[in-house]
């Protein structure tokens, strides 16, 4: 039997009279590739935010690794063994790209040797070598949301929350990034994405989850999802799915 | 080509020592070494002021709370028990850094200013204090009249000497000290944590660091060496007055300096103390007694400049000149100069 790494149960915020996210009931296994769609403002980054502790939940909760770590501050998550990245990114400007990744590397590390050597490896496995001596605030938009990615692979987390590493990116760039995924998701890290790039998401993710106004309303193989009337209707609107019936 | 540098920067460093080294031989005259004395230790200051300020970027705007913390702990202590200031500085910076910890424990975990407002807040209110109070039970505090130092004639227990040279070693060796420190923490995991959290807090809670816990330590390393600042302070002129140890003026020139010179970078604040120190004592020396208040005009207007023209520190333009000198260096050698991606 698959170990669960990941358990959200009844997950809930409001925001003043908004719910952003509604009740979300989720499980993810060790290994899996899940990612997580929905039109904008569905409550996604909202939901990373709930995991991670940025936000406290109204109700619901949050197991990790088998044990209970809602509303924890996000520095303690991040050290119980889960990264993420922003969907705006954050650069530490005035630092190299190599600075940028030992910082994540120092989660498992006090000696600066040690979190260089960390930190090179991950960096020459993004792609990012010729850049290392860059201050992170002179990259190119690609470069940094590969950046994003290479500072929470430094932290060695068990589970990988990506938001839209893939936006912004050209076909290109998107095909590189999704090898790249691929490999750390073969490497044994999981998975979690929020992706509008529906192909991409595909090609990466077995399981995919809906959400649309704070609700999941399905989950399961793209294939599914993508023919459910439900996600068809919320991503493209009511008026649509009459027109077709 | 980082071989060349290496050496010729020690071989200059080397020199520069042994300079700073002999220099009382050559400034013989006491009010020259009083004015290096000053310049030294406002680099100090500004040194101390850089590791909260700069490498955690958490704008300071009193501290001077802590050279007073320092400076009175520790001349009250020997005023009242004979404590010798060597050992009163311990209690003085242990003070600041209680005293930086109660600032920064409910400010440090909220966004926005309330760290900067809270430092002003509390130092105008320190500042208020000790104009008022003469006396506590029988400790002696001065009031608005200030403070002397018991005076006891040349005694190196009693950190009292006739002769500038001991103050002028003293400083020196203070400077080298937190030159050596400023180093030592840029160069390690909390250097890193304290610019990754300057650049981002959020990016840097997500990768682990515990955002407040950090910027408490650096504000109580710094609190306790600016502190140890205030205590040489009082052995040098021997008489502490509020406004002076604990006011505006003090605070905000920690700041200046150390802006001015290049915040957040190790060797920023030195320069920018010494010479913002030496410019100052110049201007005050040829038009102090013309037009009051006219050579604080003047030097505002040279660090208004200096902001303006040189906004990341009197540091970068030495680093320009030292690049494009060691350029010229490996052209000659037959190697072009590599391109500092760095760069602006
Ligand atoms: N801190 C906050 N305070 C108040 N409302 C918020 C906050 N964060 C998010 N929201 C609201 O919650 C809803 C969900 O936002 P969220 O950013 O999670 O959407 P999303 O699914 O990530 O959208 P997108 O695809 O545009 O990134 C939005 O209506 C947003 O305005
Ligand atoms: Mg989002």
């Amino acid at each position: 039997m698959q170990k669960t790494l990941l358990e959200l149960s009844d997950l809930s915020i409001k925001f003043g009279g908004l719910t952003a996210v509604n009740r979300l009931n989720l499980k993810i296994n060790a290994g899996e590739a899940v990612g997580l769609i929905g039109p904008n403002g569905a409550g996604k980054t909202t939901a990373f935010n709930l995991i991670v502790g940025v936000h406290q939940p109204t109700v619901g909760k949050v197991i990790f690794d088998e044990e209970d770590i809602t509303g924890l501050a996000p520095h303690v998550v991040c050290r119980k063994g889960i990264g993420r990245t922003f969907q705006v990114v954050k650069p530490f400007g005035k630092m190299t790209v190599l600075q940028n990744i030992m910082v994540g590397a120092f989660v498992n590390t006090s000696k600066k040797s040690e979190a260089r050597l960390i930190a090179t490896e991950i960096m020459e496995k993004m792609s990012l070598q010729g850049k290392r001596d860059y201050l992170a605030q002179n990259l190119t938009i690609p470069e940094r949301k590969r950046l994003e990615m290479a500072k929470a692979l430094a932290t060695q987390p068990k589970l990988l929350l990506l938001d839209e590493v893939l936006a912004g990116l050209n076909q290109t760039e998107i095909e590189e990034a999704v090898q790249l995924i691929k490999t750390i998701n073969r490497d044994g890290i999981t998975i979690l994405m929020i992706e509008h790039v529906l192909q991409a998401t595909m090609a990466i993710c077995s399981r995919i989850v809906v959400l649309d106004y704070g609700k999941k309303i399905a989950e399961g193989s793209p294939q599914e999802v993508t023919s459910n009337s439900e996600v068809i209707k919320a991503y493209l609107g009511d008026e649509y799915e009459n027109a077709d019936s | 080509m980082t071989g060349i540098n290496i050496n010729k920067n020690s071989v200059i460093l080397a020199v520069l020592v042994v300079l700073l080294l002999l220099l009382p031989m050559v400034v013989t005259k006491p009010y020259y070494l009083h004015v290096i004395i000053i310049c030294l230790l406002w680099a100090y200051l500004a040194s101390c002021w850089n590791i909260i300020g700069g490498f955690a970027g958490q704008l300071s705007l009193g501290h001077g709370i802590y050279t007073a913390i320092g400076a009175y702990i520790t001349v009250i202590l020997f005023n009242t028990f004979g404590l010798s200031p060597w050992l009163g500085l311990f209690v003085g910076g242990g003070a600041a850094i209680l005293l930086s910890l109660m600032i920064g424990y409910p400010t440090f975990g909220l966004r926005g200013a309330y760290y900067a407002l809270a430092t002003v807040a509390i130092s105008e209110g320190i500042v208020v204090l000790l104009n008022n109070t003469g006396s506590i039970g029988r400790f002696t505090v001065g009031g608005a009249e200030g403070l002397i130092v018991k005076s006891v004639g040349s005694s190196a227990a009693a950190f009292q000497f006739n002769s500038k040279i001991p103050y002028y070693y003293i400083v020196l060796i203070m400077l080298f000290l937190i030159i050596f420190i400023a180093k030592w923490i840029k160069e390690s995991k909390l250097g890193y944590y304290l610019v990754a959290l300057r650049e981002d807090e959020d990016a840097a809670a997500a990768m682990g660091i515990n955002v407040r816990h950090n910027k408490l330590i650096a504000g109580a390393i710094s609190a306790f060496f600016t502190a140890l600042g205030g205590v040489f302070y009082a052995m040098l002129i021997r008489y502490l007055e509020p406004n002076a140890i604990a006011g505006a003026s003090m605070s905000t020139q920690m700041v200046f300096l150390a802006i001015v010179g290049g915040s957040g970078t190790v060797l920023g604040p030195v320069i920018g103390g010494i010479l913002l120190a030496l410019i100052s004592e110049i201007i005050r020396f040829y038009l102090g007694g013309q037009l009051m208040g006219l050579h604080l005009f003047i030097y505002g207007m040279i660090v208004l400049l200096m902001i303006i023209y040189q906004p990341r520190g009197i540091i970068e333009l030495f680093e320009k000149i030292g690049r494009r000198f060691s350029r010229k260096h490996n052209d000659e050698g037959g190697r072009s100069g590599a391109e500092d991606p760095s760069g602006a």
